[in-house]
């Protein structure tokens, strides 16, 4: 299985969203990053059919997947960044919609709705109306939806947005379940989404993959260094405009701080081995985590 | 997948509370299309209901049969008996005459529109014609319309005229006569209660393409292999199917509480006892199964211009409002601009066939003449199959942006 995206370019009047990207997946969990904006929605809209792009093309398996239309769609599953439902639908109801429209046969439909209510924990909500769930049991339905014709690409846009913690961390165990033998294309902006699930990362921003590569590759070619320092407290606000600071711990009359940078920004400050948080912060710039990023 | 459509739709709070609004409307418009028959009781009071209903039935019955030549002078000598009865004109005899008349008020009618200048109602007519002018009903029927014709007062071609004259001459007399009240009622109050329906109806189906896009369901729909081929058939097909049930179900109901009350005598009596100068020849239960049929067509357009509007805006809101504007605010446009021949060919008008077929609403296509209403019924069937396939390929190309 091969899924190509071949020069691919969305502009949206004189805003390019999808900035000429060219990449090739196979199966493996694929995290996509980048801040609000960064057109990683576009692109996985792409992947879903739902939009054309202005000029490039995806292939899979050396067909235009636009060619291909409903055969292409077979394989999907997709949950969007914004999971709309029918609100007065019951789970069980609406997965079974989303089942016909699938074309899996009415009996496959059943056993898969059954089986997926399990899985993703919903048993005792199967009879509950959409509109009653709580955030995290929606985006469970919405994973249980996207499960349902056992596709072998899934796209997940931004799967934990709203989440708590627990139902994140929940989340990304079952999106790892989920993941064996096929293709998870999975974007956020939160960077613990993915750190430890995905095989590859695409760094993404102003619509062109900028980095790509295993987790260690990224934050090994990180170019500058990453360092821990203690400072005090009066000082913090230097440091903070002075140094890309991606974390800030604070102790009594001091703060530890966490700083990326070239150059060694105190005489004892020590080095450290580097994170993707950390390169999130390089590639992205303290302005983006202020506004968009959760680490 | 067709169920679901279905069931998404009624499911929804405000369908909910427009289906309970039409149950409401359907039993306001069957009370009042039951206070339509009144039977005057030998103390003059007016009664409705269903004793009232069988009280005037029996009343009429008594004259069941065709209304031959020696039948009308009868009904003729019955009246001037009633007069000369009554004769005081205080207003005691008044409701005397018009109780007693109520076996033949039916009849008299007939005998008065034979009777009365063309597109008048004379309502004392039968009481300033002779015998003989009373039992010459049919006759008078085609003289006038000739007599008309030969006026100038209208603007008929020769072949328009040789088709209604035609018409006249092809109508099957004598005609059979019994209690018709019943089907009259019905028929009178049958296009508003359509044009309701319509609307409701267009409420109903509003969503149905709009909503994936109001829920945000849309991504989810149109990337599933379906979405974007029978997902979408099955969208237009929940359409028909609760167009056509609603419309169905609620005419059904309408007709079966009217004629079980009021009674369903009459089904097989010419239209003209109702509708004189009516040019199609053709019963009671033939004109209401056309006025359905029309009705029908009427409301599948306005149905399928919703969903077109909801396929294209994506706004449910919007949707709504392509019903009214394709049913009411043309014949809104028709009072205020003078076209009255474009007028005739309105969508609103397939809700009124009613009103239709009581004019001599007429098209010539080369040598050939036919009724508009007949038109508009295969224009309107001809353009809302037409809209099917631009709604479905409207929906199919949607973007997600």
């Amino acid at each position: 299985m091969e899924l190509q995206l071949n020069d691919l370019t969305k502009k949206f009047g004189n805003f390019t969203a999808v900035d000429h990207v060219s990449l090739t997946m196979t199966n493996g969990v694929y995290g996509l990053l980048g801040v609000n904006g960064a057109g990683k929605t576009t692109l996985m809209r792409m992947l879903c059919t739902l939009i054309k792009p202005t000029s490039g093309n995806i292939t899979y398996k050396g067909k235009n997947i636009l060619e291909l239309d409903g055969r292409y769609r077979q394989l999907l599953g997709y949950l969007p960044q914004e999971f709309g439902f029918y609100p007065e639908f019951t789970v069980q109801d609406y997965l079974l919609y989303i089942a016909s429209i699938k074309g899996l046969r009415p009996a496959v439909a059943k056993r898969r709705t059954k089986e997926l209510i399990q899985k993703v924990g919903l048993s005792k909500a199967a009879k509950k109306k959409m509109k009653t769930l709580s955030g995290g049991m929606k985006r469970r339905a919405g994973i249980a939806q996207a499960m349902l014709n056992d596709p072998r690409i899934l796209i997940l846009d931004e799967p934990t947005a709203g989440l708590d913690p627990n139902e994140r961390i929940r989340f990304r165990n079952l999106i790892s379940e989920l993941s064996e033998e096929r293709l998870v294309l999975l974007s956020t902006h939160i960077v613990s989404d993915i750190e430890y699930i995905a095989n590859e990362i695409w760094l993404m921003k102003g619509g062109k993959i900028i980095r790509r590569g295993a987790l260690d590759e990224i934050v090994g070619n990180m170019p500058e260094t990453v360092w821990i320092c203690r400072v005090e407290k009066q000082k913090v606000s230097f440091m903070i405009n002075k140094y890309k600071v991606s974390n800030m711990k604070s102790e009594e009359d001091r703060a530890e701080l966490r700083i990326v940078s070239a150059d060694r920004p105190l005489p004892d400050a020590v080095q450290v081995k580097p994170t993707l948080e950390d390169a999130f912060l390089y590639y992205f710039g303290e302005k983006a985590g202020s506004e968009d990023v959760e680490i | 997948m067709l169920k679901y459509e279905i069931k998404k739709v009624f499911l929804k709070g405000r369908n909910k509370i427009a289906l309970l609004l039409l149950a409401i409307v359907l039993l306001a418009v069957s009370v009042m299309t039951v206070n339509r028959v009144e039977y005057v009781d030998e103390n003059g009071g007016h009664k409705t209901g269903i004793a009232a209903a069988r009280n005037l039935r029996e009343e009429k019955n008594k004259w069941a049969g065709y209304l031959t030549e020696d039948v009308l002078r009868d009904v003729y000598r019955e009246n001037q008996a009633i007069n000369s009865e009554y004769a005081s004109g205080s207003m005691e005899d008044e409701d005397k005459i018009y109780q007693k008349r109520q076996g033949i008020s039916s009849i008299i009618d007939l005998i008065n529109n034979a009777n009365s200048p063309w597109r008048e109602y004379d309502y004392y007519a039968i009481d300033s014609i002779t015998e003989d002018q009373a039992a010459d009903v049919y006759e008078k029927r085609i003289s006038g319309l000739e007599e008309w014709f030969a006026s100038g007062k209208e603007t008929f071609s020769r072949e328009q005229q040789e088709f209604l004259l035609s018409q006249y001459k092809n109508l099957d007399t004598p005609f059979y006569y019994e209690y018709y009240d019943g089907w009259a009622a019905l028929l009178q109050n049958i296009s508003t209660f359509i044009l309701l329906l319509a609307l409701f109806i267009g409420f109903f189906v509003s969503g149905i393409f709009s909503d994936e896009f109001q829920t945000k369901a849309d991504a989810v729909f149109f990337s599933t292999k379906l979405g974007r081929n029978k997902a979408v058939g099955s969208k237009l097909g929940a359409g028909f199917i609760i167009a056509t049930a609603v419309y169905a179900a609620a005419l059904i109901i309408y007709t079966a509480a009217v004629l079980l009350i009021l009674g369903a005598d009459g089904a097989g009596c010419p239209i003209q006892l109702e509708m004189w100068r009516d040019f199609y020849n053709a019963t009671f239960l033939e004109t209401y199964l056309l006025i359905v049929f029309g009705g029908y067509i009427g409301m599948l357009f306005a149905a399928t211009a919703a969903m077109l509007v909801s396929a294209l805006t994506r706004s449910t809101v919007t949707a709504i409002i392509a019903p009214f504007v394709v049913l009411c605010v043309f014949p809104f446009l028709s009072r205020i601009v003078t076209l009255p021949q474009v007028c005739s060919f309105f969508p609103d008008r397939l809700l009124d066939i009613y009103n239709g077929v009581r004019d001599f609403s007429l098209m010539q296509i080369g040598g050939k003449v036919i009724g508009i209403p007949a038109i508009i019924i295969l224009v309107y069937t001809a353009v809302t199959l037409v809209l099917q396939p631009i709604v479905y390929r409207v929906y199919k190309k949607a973007e997600i942006k």
